[in-house]
Protein backbone atom coordinates (compact mmCIF):
# COMPACT_ATOMS: atom_id res chain seq x y z
CA UNK A 1 0.00 0.00 0.00
CA UNK A 2 1.75 3.43 -0.90
CA UNK A 3 1.32 6.38 0.92
CA UNK A 4 -0.98 8.06 -1.77
CA UNK A 5 -3.76 5.56 -1.37
CA UNK A 6 -3.30 5.96 2.77
CA UNK A 7 -3.84 10.29 2.99
CA UNK A 8 -6.25 10.10 0.07
CA UNK A 9 -9.12 8.49 2.30
CA UNK A 10 -7.99 9.94 5.62
CA UNK A 11 -8.04 13.25 4.42
CA UNK A 12 -11.38 13.05 2.55
CA UNK A 13 -12.76 11.74 5.63
CA UNK A 14 -11.61 14.40 7.67
CA UNK A 15 -12.92 17.15 4.93
CA UNK A 16 -16.40 15.04 5.44
CA UNK A 17 -16.06 15.35 8.99
CA UNK A 18 -15.14 19.29 9.20
CA UNK A 19 -17.79 19.81 6.75
CA UNK A 20 -20.57 17.93 9.05
CA UNK A 21 -20.25 20.58 11.48
CA UNK A 22 -23.28 22.37 13.27
CA UNK A 23 -23.64 24.88 15.55
CA UNK A 24 -24.43 23.60 19.45
CA UNK A 25 -28.40 23.75 19.23
CA UNK A 26 -28.99 21.90 22.50
CA UNK A 27 -26.04 23.80 24.54
CA UNK A 28 -27.77 27.17 23.17
CA UNK A 29 -30.89 26.71 24.11
CA UNK A 30 -29.46 25.40 27.46
CA UNK A 31 -27.83 28.82 27.93
CA UNK A 32 -30.74 30.60 26.69
CA UNK A 33 -32.96 29.01 29.01
CA UNK A 34 -30.72 29.55 32.22
CA UNK A 35 -30.18 33.36 31.19
CA UNK A 36 -34.20 34.17 31.16
CA UNK A 37 -34.38 31.80 34.82
CA UNK A 38 -31.73 33.98 36.04
CA UNK A 39 -33.28 37.27 34.75
CA UNK A 40 -37.37 36.01 35.95
CA UNK A 41 -35.32 35.07 40.00
CA UNK A 42 -34.62 38.95 39.37
CA UNK A 43 -31.04 39.24 38.35
CA UNK A 44 -31.42 42.17 36.77
CA UNK A 45 -32.36 43.72 39.87
CA UNK A 46 -30.44 42.39 42.48
CA UNK A 47 -27.26 41.08 40.61
CA UNK A 48 -27.41 43.33 38.03
CA UNK A 49 -23.37 43.57 37.06
CA UNK A 50 -23.28 40.00 36.73
CA UNK A 51 -26.57 39.52 34.84
CA UNK A 52 -25.77 42.55 32.60
CA UNK A 53 -22.36 40.30 31.51
CA UNK A 54 -24.17 36.83 31.39
CA UNK A 55 -26.21 38.44 28.70
CA UNK A 56 -23.30 39.70 27.41
CA UNK A 57 -22.18 36.60 27.10
CA UNK A 58 -24.94 35.20 25.45
CA UNK A 59 -24.97 38.08 22.95
CA UNK A 60 -20.94 36.96 22.20
CA UNK A 61 -22.30 33.20 21.31
CA UNK A 62 -24.87 33.97 19.14
CA UNK A 63 -22.25 36.39 17.01
CA UNK A 64 -19.73 33.65 17.34
CA UNK A 65 -22.32 31.40 16.03
CA UNK A 66 -23.37 33.73 13.28
CA UNK A 67 -19.98 34.16 12.44
CA UNK A 68 -19.14 30.77 12.05
CA UNK A 69 -22.50 30.20 10.23
CA UNK A 70 -21.76 32.95 7.80
CA UNK A 71 -18.11 30.79 6.90
CA UNK A 72 -18.43 28.09 4.06
CA UNK A 73 -19.22 25.03 5.64
CA UNK A 74 -15.49 23.06 5.35
CA UNK A 75 -14.12 25.69 7.51
CA UNK A 76 -17.20 26.18 9.86
CA UNK A 77 -15.46 25.85 13.46
CA UNK A 78 -18.33 25.75 16.51
CA UNK A 79 -15.62 24.70 19.15
CA UNK A 80 -15.92 28.24 20.81
CA UNK A 81 -19.42 28.77 20.13
CA UNK A 82 -19.99 25.88 22.49
CA UNK A 83 -17.41 27.18 25.04
CA UNK A 84 -19.67 30.10 25.19
CA UNK A 85 -22.83 28.36 25.53
CA UNK A 86 -21.05 26.35 28.75
CA UNK A 87 -20.25 29.74 30.41
CA UNK A 88 -23.12 31.72 29.91
CA UNK A 89 -24.95 28.25 31.24
CA UNK A 90 -22.98 27.93 34.30
CA UNK A 91 -23.07 31.77 34.92
CA UNK A 92 -26.61 31.92 34.40
CA UNK A 93 -27.02 29.39 37.52
CA UNK A 94 -24.78 31.22 39.38
CA UNK A 95 -26.37 34.41 39.19
CA UNK A 96 -29.71 33.06 39.48
CA UNK A 97 -28.49 31.47 42.92
CA UNK A 98 -26.99 34.67 44.09
CA UNK A 99 -30.25 36.82 43.04
CA UNK A 100 -32.64 34.50 44.63
CA UNK A 101 -29.90 34.55 47.72
CA UNK A 102 -29.63 38.46 47.75
CA UNK A 103 -33.91 38.86 47.00
CA UNK A 104 -34.78 36.55 50.02
CA UNK A 105 -32.04 38.66 52.25
CA UNK A 106 -34.21 42.14 50.61
CA UNK A 107 -37.34 40.40 51.20
CA UNK A 108 -36.27 39.11 54.61
CA UNK A 109 -35.31 42.89 55.77
CA UNK A 110 -38.32 44.26 54.67
CA UNK A 111 -40.71 41.82 56.29
CA UNK A 112 -38.37 42.83 59.58
CA UNK A 113 -38.98 46.20 59.02
CA UNK A 114 -42.45 45.29 58.36
CA UNK A 115 -43.18 43.62 61.70
CA UNK A 116 -41.04 46.59 63.61
CA UNK A 117 -43.53 49.45 62.12
CA UNK A 118 -46.33 47.36 63.07
CA UNK A 119 -45.61 47.33 66.56
CA UNK A 120 -44.44 50.43 67.04
CA UNK A 121 -48.07 51.81 65.35
CA UNK A 122 -50.06 49.27 67.46
CA UNK A 123 -48.53 50.88 70.33
CA UNK A 124 -48.96 54.25 69.40
CA UNK A 125 -52.51 53.08 68.83
CA UNK A 126 -52.44 51.51 72.29
CA UNK A 127 -51.37 55.12 73.44
CA UNK A 128 -54.44 57.02 71.76
CA UNK A 129 -56.90 54.78 72.91
CA UNK A 130 -56.07 55.79 76.48
CA UNK A 131 -55.86 59.55 75.97
CA UNK A 132 -59.65 60.92 77.90
CA UNK A 133 -62.67 61.58 76.29
CA UNK A 134 -64.74 64.73 76.05
CA UNK A 135 -63.43 68.31 76.31
CA UNK A 136 -59.71 67.29 76.89
CA UNK A 137 -59.44 65.20 74.03
CA UNK A 138 -59.75 68.38 71.66
CA UNK A 139 -55.46 68.73 71.79
CA UNK A 140 -55.01 65.05 70.99
CA UNK A 141 -57.53 65.13 67.96
CA UNK A 142 -54.56 66.32 65.37
CA UNK A 143 -52.52 63.16 66.71
CA UNK A 144 -55.37 60.83 66.40
CA UNK A 145 -55.34 61.47 63.27
CA UNK A 146 -51.45 61.07 62.55
CA UNK A 147 -52.00 57.74 63.79
CA UNK A 148 -54.74 56.58 61.84
CA UNK A 149 -52.31 57.58 58.95
CA UNK A 150 -49.57 55.22 60.14
CA UNK A 151 -51.55 52.91 60.42
CA UNK A 152 -53.08 53.37 56.81
CA UNK A 153 -49.27 53.51 55.53
CA UNK A 154 -48.53 50.08 56.73
CA UNK A 155 -51.03 48.57 53.58
CA UNK A 156 -48.54 50.46 51.51
CA UNK A 157 -45.79 48.36 53.06
CA UNK A 158 -47.88 45.44 52.10
CA UNK A 159 -48.81 46.38 49.24
CA UNK A 160 -44.71 47.65 48.17
CA UNK A 161 -43.67 43.34 49.74
CA UNK A 162 -46.86 42.07 47.95
CA UNK A 163 -44.83 44.11 44.14
CA UNK A 164 -41.75 42.81 45.49
CA UNK A 165 -40.17 45.91 45.61
CA UNK A 166 -38.48 44.95 48.88
CA UNK A 167 -36.45 48.50 49.04
CA UNK A 168 -39.69 50.46 48.65
CA UNK A 169 -41.20 48.35 51.86
CA UNK A 170 -38.45 48.46 53.65
CA UNK A 171 -37.71 52.56 53.48
CA UNK A 172 -41.46 52.87 54.24
CA UNK A 173 -41.40 50.83 56.97
CA UNK A 174 -38.34 52.40 58.51
CA UNK A 175 -40.17 55.33 58.12
CA UNK A 176 -43.57 54.36 59.88
CA UNK A 177 -41.39 53.68 62.33
CA UNK A 178 -39.20 56.83 63.06
CA UNK A 179 -42.58 58.46 62.56
CA UNK A 180 -44.71 56.32 64.64
CA UNK A 181 -41.77 56.59 67.83
CA UNK A 182 -42.25 60.49 67.19
CA UNK A 183 -46.00 60.52 67.60
CA UNK A 184 -45.98 58.30 70.54
CA UNK A 185 -43.37 60.58 72.43
CA UNK A 186 -46.03 63.57 71.36
CA UNK A 187 -48.94 61.38 72.95
CA UNK A 188 -47.08 61.09 76.02
CA UNK A 189 -46.02 64.67 76.25
CA UNK A 190 -49.83 66.18 75.80
CA UNK A 191 -50.88 63.20 78.34
CA UNK A 192 -48.76 64.36 80.61
CA UNK A 193 -50.20 67.45 80.44
CA UNK A 194 -53.74 66.94 80.36
CA UNK A 195 -54.01 64.45 82.66
CA UNK A 196 -53.86 67.25 84.90
CA UNK A 197 -57.36 68.41 83.92
CA UNK A 198 -60.39 67.24 84.98
CA UNK A 199 -62.86 65.25 82.22
CA UNK A 200 -65.24 66.92 80.49
CA UNK A 201 -69.02 66.21 81.90
CA UNK A 202 -70.62 68.36 78.53
CA UNK A 203 -71.11 66.16 75.83
CA UNK A 204 -72.69 68.11 72.64
CA UNK A 205 -70.51 70.58 70.61
CA UNK B 1 42.65 33.98 7.66
CA UNK B 2 42.06 29.80 8.34
CA UNK B 3 40.53 30.93 11.53
CA UNK B 4 37.76 33.62 10.36
CA UNK B 5 35.08 31.57 8.69
CA UNK B 6 34.11 29.90 11.86
CA UNK B 7 34.40 33.27 13.98
CA UNK B 8 32.05 34.80 11.29
CA UNK B 9 29.99 32.09 11.19
CA UNK B 10 29.76 32.05 14.84
CA UNK B 11 28.37 35.66 14.80
CA UNK B 12 25.92 35.44 12.21
CA UNK B 13 24.34 32.53 13.75
CA UNK B 14 24.23 34.57 17.25
CA UNK B 15 22.64 37.61 15.82
CA UNK B 16 20.36 34.98 13.90
CA UNK B 17 19.26 33.24 17.06
CA UNK B 18 18.98 36.64 19.08
CA UNK B 19 16.88 37.94 15.57
CA UNK B 20 14.66 34.67 16.02
CA UNK B 21 14.32 35.30 20.04
CA UNK B 22 13.59 38.59 19.68
CA UNK B 23 10.85 37.89 16.97
CA UNK B 24 9.43 34.74 19.17
CA UNK B 25 9.23 37.10 22.05
CA UNK B 26 6.96 39.79 19.68
CA UNK B 27 4.94 36.95 19.07
CA UNK B 28 4.32 35.23 22.82
CA UNK B 29 1.96 38.16 23.86
CA UNK B 30 -1.34 38.22 21.37
CA UNK B 31 -3.16 40.49 23.68
CA UNK B 32 -0.72 43.09 26.19
CA UNK B 33 -1.96 42.34 29.52
CA UNK B 34 -2.04 46.30 29.90
CA UNK B 35 -4.97 46.50 27.56
CA UNK B 36 -7.07 43.75 29.02
CA UNK B 37 -6.31 45.57 32.61
CA UNK B 38 -7.39 48.72 31.33
CA UNK B 39 -10.90 47.35 30.48
CA UNK B 40 -11.44 45.77 33.48
CA UNK B 41 -10.84 48.80 35.55
CA UNK B 42 -13.31 50.69 32.73
CA UNK B 43 -15.74 47.39 34.09
CA UNK B 44 -15.03 48.15 38.03
CA UNK B 45 -15.48 51.81 37.24
CA UNK B 46 -19.00 51.32 35.51
CA UNK B 47 -20.01 48.74 38.67
CA UNK B 48 -18.97 51.40 41.05
CA UNK B 49 -21.12 54.02 38.97
CA UNK B 50 -24.23 50.96 39.17
CA UNK B 51 -24.18 51.54 35.46
CA UNK B 52 -26.01 48.20 35.49
CA UNK B 53 -29.04 49.70 37.55
CA UNK B 54 -28.50 53.55 36.78
CA UNK B 55 -28.21 52.96 32.81
CA UNK B 56 -28.75 49.87 31.72
CA UNK B 57 -28.12 50.18 28.34
CA UNK B 58 -24.98 51.96 28.46
CA UNK B 59 -23.31 49.25 30.80
CA UNK B 60 -25.38 46.19 28.29
CA UNK B 61 -23.80 47.67 25.53
CA UNK B 62 -20.08 47.97 26.86
CA UNK B 63 -20.84 44.22 28.50
CA UNK B 64 -21.44 43.00 24.92
CA UNK B 65 -18.76 44.48 23.69
CA UNK B 66 -16.45 43.28 26.86
CA UNK B 67 -17.75 39.87 26.54
CA UNK B 68 -17.05 39.30 22.95
CA UNK B 69 -13.63 40.24 23.18
CA UNK B 70 -12.96 38.49 26.24
CA UNK B 71 -13.79 35.25 24.45
CA UNK B 72 -11.52 35.91 21.92
CA UNK B 73 -8.97 36.79 24.83
CA UNK B 74 -9.44 33.38 26.15
CA UNK B 75 -9.20 31.62 22.51
CA UNK B 76 -6.31 33.58 21.18
CA UNK B 77 -4.40 33.18 24.36
CA UNK B 78 -2.47 30.38 22.56
CA UNK B 79 -1.81 31.62 18.97
CA UNK B 80 1.46 33.22 17.47
CA UNK B 81 1.07 36.46 16.30
CA UNK B 82 3.84 37.96 13.86
CA UNK B 83 4.59 41.87 15.62
CA UNK B 84 4.18 42.99 11.91
CA UNK B 85 0.92 41.59 11.50
CA UNK B 86 -2.01 43.98 12.79
CA UNK B 87 -3.60 43.18 16.20
CA UNK B 88 -7.04 43.26 15.56
CA UNK B 89 -8.29 42.41 19.26
CA UNK B 90 -5.92 44.40 20.74
CA UNK B 91 -7.21 47.51 18.65
CA UNK B 92 -11.07 46.45 19.40
CA UNK B 93 -9.84 46.66 23.04
CA UNK B 94 -7.98 49.96 23.06
CA UNK B 95 -11.17 50.87 21.22
CA UNK B 96 -13.71 49.63 24.16
CA UNK B 97 -11.07 51.61 26.53
CA UNK B 98 -11.98 54.65 25.21
CA UNK B 99 -15.71 54.03 24.90
CA UNK B 100 -15.90 52.57 28.25
CA UNK B 101 -13.83 55.87 29.67
CA UNK B 102 -16.59 58.31 27.60
CA UNK B 103 -19.31 56.28 29.55
CA UNK B 104 -17.57 56.69 32.60
CA UNK B 105 -17.16 60.15 32.54
CA UNK B 106 -20.70 60.72 31.47
CA UNK B 107 -22.40 58.82 33.59
CA UNK B 108 -20.40 60.09 36.64
CA UNK B 109 -21.48 63.78 35.75
CA UNK B 110 -24.93 62.36 35.01
CA UNK B 111 -24.61 60.97 38.08
CA UNK B 112 -23.85 64.32 39.96
CA UNK B 113 -26.37 65.92 38.14
CA UNK B 114 -29.12 63.53 39.63
CA UNK B 115 -27.24 63.76 43.11
CA UNK B 116 -27.70 67.58 43.14
CA UNK B 117 -31.05 67.25 41.53
CA UNK B 118 -32.17 65.03 44.56
CA UNK B 119 -30.51 67.14 47.35
CA UNK B 120 -32.07 70.24 46.14
CA UNK B 121 -35.81 68.78 45.77
CA UNK B 122 -35.45 66.84 48.99
CA UNK B 123 -33.97 70.54 50.62
CA UNK B 124 -37.07 72.82 48.81
CA UNK B 125 -39.63 70.41 50.16
CA UNK B 126 -38.46 70.22 53.25
CA UNK B 127 -38.52 73.93 53.20
CA UNK B 128 -42.35 73.85 52.06
CA UNK B 129 -43.30 71.42 54.39
CA UNK B 130 -41.89 73.24 57.02
CA UNK B 131 -43.57 76.49 56.03
CA UNK B 132 -47.40 74.52 55.43
CA UNK B 133 -46.25 73.09 59.12
CA UNK B 134 -46.18 76.90 60.65
CA UNK B 135 -49.37 78.24 58.55
CA UNK B 136 -51.40 75.36 58.75
CA UNK B 137 -50.61 75.52 62.95
CA UNK B 138 -51.15 79.19 62.53
CA UNK B 139 -54.80 78.71 61.41
CA UNK B 140 -54.98 75.65 63.17
CA UNK B 141 -56.58 73.65 60.61
CA UNK B 142 -53.98 70.65 60.69
CA UNK B 143 -56.99 68.68 61.06
CA UNK B 144 -58.43 69.24 57.65
CA UNK B 145 -55.63 68.33 55.85
CA UNK B 146 -55.92 64.69 57.37
CA UNK B 147 -53.97 61.86 56.89
CA UNK B 148 -51.76 64.45 54.19
CA UNK B 149 -49.17 65.53 56.46
CA UNK B 150 -48.56 62.05 57.69
CA UNK B 151 -47.71 60.63 54.38
CA UNK B 152 -45.71 64.04 53.52
CA UNK B 153 -43.39 63.27 56.11
CA UNK B 154 -42.97 59.26 55.31
CA UNK B 155 -42.13 60.25 51.35
CA UNK B 156 -39.24 62.49 52.77
CA UNK B 157 -38.43 60.14 55.29
CA UNK B 158 -38.00 57.78 52.04
CA UNK B 159 -36.44 60.28 49.92
CA UNK B 160 -33.64 60.90 52.54
CA UNK B 161 -32.80 56.64 53.23
CA UNK B 162 -32.59 56.51 49.28
CA UNK B 163 -30.17 59.62 48.68
CA UNK B 164 -27.96 57.74 51.74
CA UNK B 165 -27.87 54.71 49.92
CA UNK B 166 -27.14 56.20 46.89
CA UNK B 167 -30.62 55.78 44.93
CA UNK B 168 -30.78 59.28 43.91
CA UNK B 169 -33.81 58.68 41.23
CA UNK B 170 -35.95 56.95 44.15
CA UNK B 171 -35.16 59.40 46.32
CA UNK B 172 -35.67 62.42 43.84
CA UNK B 173 -39.50 60.36 42.73
CA UNK B 174 -40.12 60.39 46.75
CA UNK B 175 -39.29 64.01 46.85
CA UNK B 176 -41.43 64.88 43.99
CA UNK B 177 -44.56 62.90 45.51
CA UNK B 178 -43.92 64.60 48.61
CA UNK B 179 -44.04 67.81 46.69
CA UNK B 180 -47.12 66.84 45.06
CA UNK B 181 -48.61 65.49 48.43
CA UNK B 182 -47.84 69.27 49.57
CA UNK B 183 -49.91 70.60 46.32
CA UNK B 184 -52.90 68.39 47.32
CA UNK B 185 -52.69 69.84 50.72
CA UNK B 186 -52.83 73.45 49.42
CA UNK B 187 -55.82 72.77 46.98
CA UNK B 188 -57.74 71.37 49.97
CA UNK B 189 -57.04 74.34 52.51
CA UNK B 190 -57.83 76.38 49.30
CA UNK B 191 -61.49 74.39 48.51
CA UNK B 192 -62.07 74.30 52.63
CA UNK B 193 -61.15 77.75 53.17
CA UNK B 194 -61.53 79.85 50.12
CA UNK B 195 -64.25 81.92 51.58
CA UNK B 196 -61.46 83.23 53.70
CA UNK B 197 -60.07 85.28 50.61
CA UNK B 198 -63.45 85.54 48.78
CA UNK B 199 -64.38 89.52 48.90
CA UNK B 200 -68.23 88.66 48.50
CA UNK B 201 -68.42 86.40 51.65
CA UNK B 202 -66.17 88.72 53.46
CA UNK B 203 -68.64 91.76 53.01
CA UNK B 204 -71.44 89.45 53.88
CA UNK B 205 -70.06 88.77 57.17
CA UNK B 206 -68.66 92.74 57.56
CA UNK B 207 -72.86 93.40 56.97
CA UNK B 208 -73.72 90.73 59.60
CA UNK B 209 -71.20 92.80 62.12
CA UNK B 210 -72.52 95.78 61.13
CA UNK B 211 -75.96 95.16 61.57
CA UNK B 212 -75.02 93.51 65.54
CA UNK B 213 -73.25 96.68 66.20
CA UNK B 214 -76.11 98.69 64.72
CA UNK B 215 -78.70 96.88 66.59
CA UNK B 216 -76.44 97.53 69.63
CA UNK B 217 -76.96 101.10 68.73
CA UNK B 218 -80.30 101.42 68.69
CA UNK B 219 -81.54 99.38 71.60
CA UNK B 220 -78.54 101.01 73.37
CA UNK B 221 -77.05 97.45 75.12
CA UNK B 222 -74.61 95.21 74.54
CA UNK B 223 -73.48 93.27 71.63
CA UNK B 224 -70.57 90.94 70.97
CA UNK B 225 -68.86 90.01 67.52
CA UNK B 226 -66.16 87.77 66.97
CA UNK B 227 -64.02 87.33 64.07
CA UNK B 228 -62.90 83.61 63.87
CA UNK B 229 -60.02 84.09 61.46
CA UNK B 230 -58.54 86.90 64.15
CA UNK B 231 -59.40 85.02 66.93
CA UNK B 232 -60.70 88.10 68.73
CA UNK B 233 -63.86 88.89 70.36
CA UNK B 234 -64.79 92.46 70.67
CA UNK B 235 -68.07 93.85 72.80
CA UNK B 236 -70.03 96.64 71.92
CA UNK B 237 -71.77 99.05 73.87
CA UNK B 238 -74.88 101.69 73.00
CA UNK B 239 -73.10 100.75 69.03
CA UNK B 240 -69.16 101.68 70.34
CA UNK B 241 -66.67 99.20 70.66
CA UNK B 242 -65.84 98.69 74.11
CA UNK B 243 -63.32 96.21 74.47
CA UNK B 244 -61.93 93.39 72.62
CA UNK B 245 -60.11 89.99 73.61
CA UNK B 246 -57.66 87.28 72.13
CA UNK B 247 -59.95 83.71 71.92
CA UNK B 248 -59.45 80.13 71.28
CA UNK B 249 -61.49 78.36 69.16
CA UNK B 250 -62.51 74.22 68.76
CA UNK B 251 -59.81 72.26 67.57
CA UNK B 252 -61.01 72.56 64.27
CA UNK B 253 -62.39 76.51 64.73
CA UNK B 254 -61.95 78.20 61.44
CA UNK B 255 -64.29 75.82 59.82
CA UNK B 256 -67.79 75.88 59.18
CA UNK B 257 -69.76 74.00 61.56
CA UNK B 258 -71.89 71.33 60.30
CA UNK B 259 -72.15 68.32 62.78
CA UNK B 260 -71.84 67.23 66.24
CA UNK B 261 -68.14 66.85 67.49
CA UNK B 262 -66.50 68.65 64.12
CA UNK B 263 -64.42 70.46 66.03
CA UNK B 264 -65.55 73.56 64.28
CA UNK B 265 -66.95 76.66 65.96
CA UNK B 266 -70.58 78.01 64.05
CA UNK B 267 -70.69 81.29 62.18
CA UNK B 268 -73.57 82.99 62.39
CA UNK B 269 -76.43 85.42 64.30
CA UNK B 270 -77.08 83.92 68.14
CA UNK B 271 -78.44 85.09 71.12
CA UNK B 272 -76.98 84.38 74.83
CA UNK B 273 -79.63 82.00 76.13
CA UNK B 274 -78.35 81.09 79.05
CA UNK B 275 -75.39 82.80 81.76
CA UNK B 276 -73.69 80.11 83.67
CA UNK B 277 -72.23 81.64 86.76
CA UNK B 278 -69.39 80.24 89.22
CA UNK B 279 -70.75 76.88 90.47
CA UNK B 280 -73.08 76.05 86.98
CA UNK B 281 -69.60 75.12 84.78
CA UNK B 282 -66.36 73.60 84.32
CA UNK B 283 -65.53 76.34 82.72
CA UNK B 284 -65.08 79.03 84.83
CA UNK B 285 -68.02 80.86 83.46
CA UNK B 286 -70.08 80.30 80.63
CA UNK B 287 -72.49 82.56 77.70
CA UNK B 288 -74.19 79.40 76.64
CA UNK B 289 -75.70 79.86 72.66
CA UNK B 290 -78.63 79.57 70.95
CA UNK B 291 -76.63 77.42 68.29
CA UNK B 292 -78.62 76.00 66.15
CA UNK B 293 -80.31 78.53 64.79
CA UNK B 294 -83.21 78.08 62.51
CA UNK B 295 -80.66 78.64 59.45
CA UNK B 296 -78.10 76.19 61.13
CA UNK B 297 -80.80 73.67 61.18
CA UNK B 298 -82.18 74.52 57.64
CA UNK B 299 -78.42 74.12 56.54
CA UNK B 300 -77.84 71.00 58.24
CA UNK B 301 -81.29 69.36 57.01
CA UNK B 302 -79.96 69.90 53.38
CA UNK B 303 -76.38 68.22 54.08
CA UNK B 304 -78.01 65.35 55.69
CA UNK B 305 -80.09 64.91 52.29
CA UNK B 306 -77.66 65.44 50.06
CA UNK B 307 -75.49 62.77 52.17
CA UNK B 308 -73.12 65.51 52.68
CA UNK B 309 -73.51 64.69 56.47
CA UNK B 310 -73.43 60.97 57.28
CA UNK B 311 -76.88 60.05 58.51
CA UNK B 312 -75.06 59.10 62.11
CA UNK B 313 -74.53 62.46 63.08
CA UNK B 314 -76.56 64.81 64.96
CA UNK B 315 -76.42 68.58 64.47
CA UNK B 316 -74.70 69.12 67.97
CA UNK B 317 -75.26 72.04 70.59
CA UNK B 318 -74.06 73.36 73.85
CA UNK B 319 -71.90 76.33 72.25
CA UNK B 320 -70.63 78.74 74.92
CA UNK B 321 -68.39 81.30 75.36
CA UNK B 322 -66.72 80.32 78.04
CA UNK B 323 -63.84 80.25 80.68
CA UNK B 324 -60.52 77.72 80.67
CA UNK B 325 -61.13 74.64 82.56
CA UNK B 326 -57.11 73.85 82.21
CA UNK B 327 -54.88 76.14 81.29
CA UNK B 328 -53.28 73.69 79.38
CA UNK B 329 -56.05 73.32 77.05
CA UNK B 330 -55.44 75.11 73.74
CA UNK B 331 -58.53 74.21 72.05
CA UNK B 332 -62.18 73.98 72.60
CA UNK B 333 -64.70 71.52 71.10
CA UNK B 334 -66.26 74.18 68.98
CA UNK B 335 -66.95 76.78 71.59
CA UNK B 336 -65.26 80.41 72.42
CA UNK B 337 -62.84 80.50 75.05
CA UNK B 338 -61.57 83.64 76.71
CA UNK B 339 -58.83 83.42 79.66
CA UNK B 340 -60.51 83.54 83.04
CA UNK B 341 -59.78 86.97 84.00
CA UNK B 342 -61.37 88.16 80.86
CA UNK B 343 -64.31 86.13 80.95
CA UNK B 344 -65.37 87.60 84.23
CA UNK B 345 -65.50 91.05 82.74
CA UNK B 346 -67.32 90.01 79.60
CA UNK B 347 -69.61 87.65 81.37
CA UNK B 348 -70.71 91.14 84.12
CA UNK B 349 -71.01 93.13 81.26
CA UNK B 350 -73.62 91.09 78.96
CA UNK B 351 -77.47 89.80 79.76
CA UNK B 352 -79.58 86.71 78.39
CA UNK B 353 -80.80 87.58 74.97
CA UNK B 354 -77.64 89.97 74.22
CA UNK B 355 -76.65 88.94 70.11
CA UNK B 356 -73.41 87.18 69.50
CA UNK B 357 -72.29 87.25 66.03
CA UNK B 358 -69.70 84.69 64.89
CA UNK B 359 -67.69 85.18 61.19
CA UNK B 360 -65.17 83.93 59.65
CA UNK B 361 -63.53 87.19 59.27
CA UNK B 362 -63.90 90.92 58.85
CA UNK B 363 -61.22 92.52 56.30
CA UNK B 364 -59.92 90.56 53.36
CA UNK B 365 -56.06 91.00 54.74
CA UNK B 366 -57.41 88.19 57.34
CA UNK B 367 -54.58 85.45 58.70
CA UNK B 368 -56.32 82.78 56.69
CA UNK B 369 -56.23 84.46 53.65
CA UNK B 370 -52.95 85.21 53.93
CA UNK B 371 -51.80 81.86 54.57
CA UNK B 372 -53.74 80.54 51.58
CA UNK B 373 -51.74 83.18 49.29
CA UNK B 374 -48.30 82.10 50.52
CA UNK B 375 -49.00 78.81 50.03
CA UNK B 376 -50.14 79.59 46.84
CA UNK B 377 -46.91 80.84 45.57
CA UNK B 378 -44.75 78.03 47.25
CA UNK B 379 -47.29 76.04 45.27
CA UNK B 380 -46.14 77.81 41.90
CA UNK B 381 -42.50 77.94 42.90
CA UNK B 382 -42.12 74.33 42.96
Amino acid sequence: MNTRSTILPVTCALLMLAACAKPPTEQIVAAEKAVTEAQQSGASTYVADDYAKVEGTLAALKKEVSDQDGKLALFRDYGKAEQLAAAAKSEAERVKTEASKKKEEAKAAALQAQQVAQEAVTATLALVAKAPTGKDRAALESIKADAEALKASLNQVQMAIDAADYPTAQTKAIAIHEKSQAVSKEIETALAKIGKGKPSATKKK
Amino acid sequence: MPGCCPRVTSIVLGWGALALAGLLAGCVEAVPQDAIEAVENIDRDLMQLRAAEFSPNDYAQFTHQWMALKSRVQADEDLIRWPWEPNDLENALRQLQEEGSHTVSRLTKEREVLRHSAKSKIAQVEDRSRMMTVQVSAIDSRLVLGQKPVETDLLMKQAHAFYEQGQYDRSLDAADRAAQNLDSQAVLLNHEFGRYANRGQITGWQQMAKDTITWSRIHRTSAIVVSKADRVLTLYRNGQKVISYPVRLGFNGIREKRYQGDGATPEGRYRISRKRGQGQTQFYRALVLDYPNEEDRRRYRLERKTGQIPASRAIGGQIEIHGVENELMAQTLGCVMLDNPQMVLLFDRVDKGTPVTIVGALHEQNSVAQTLAVLGVQREET
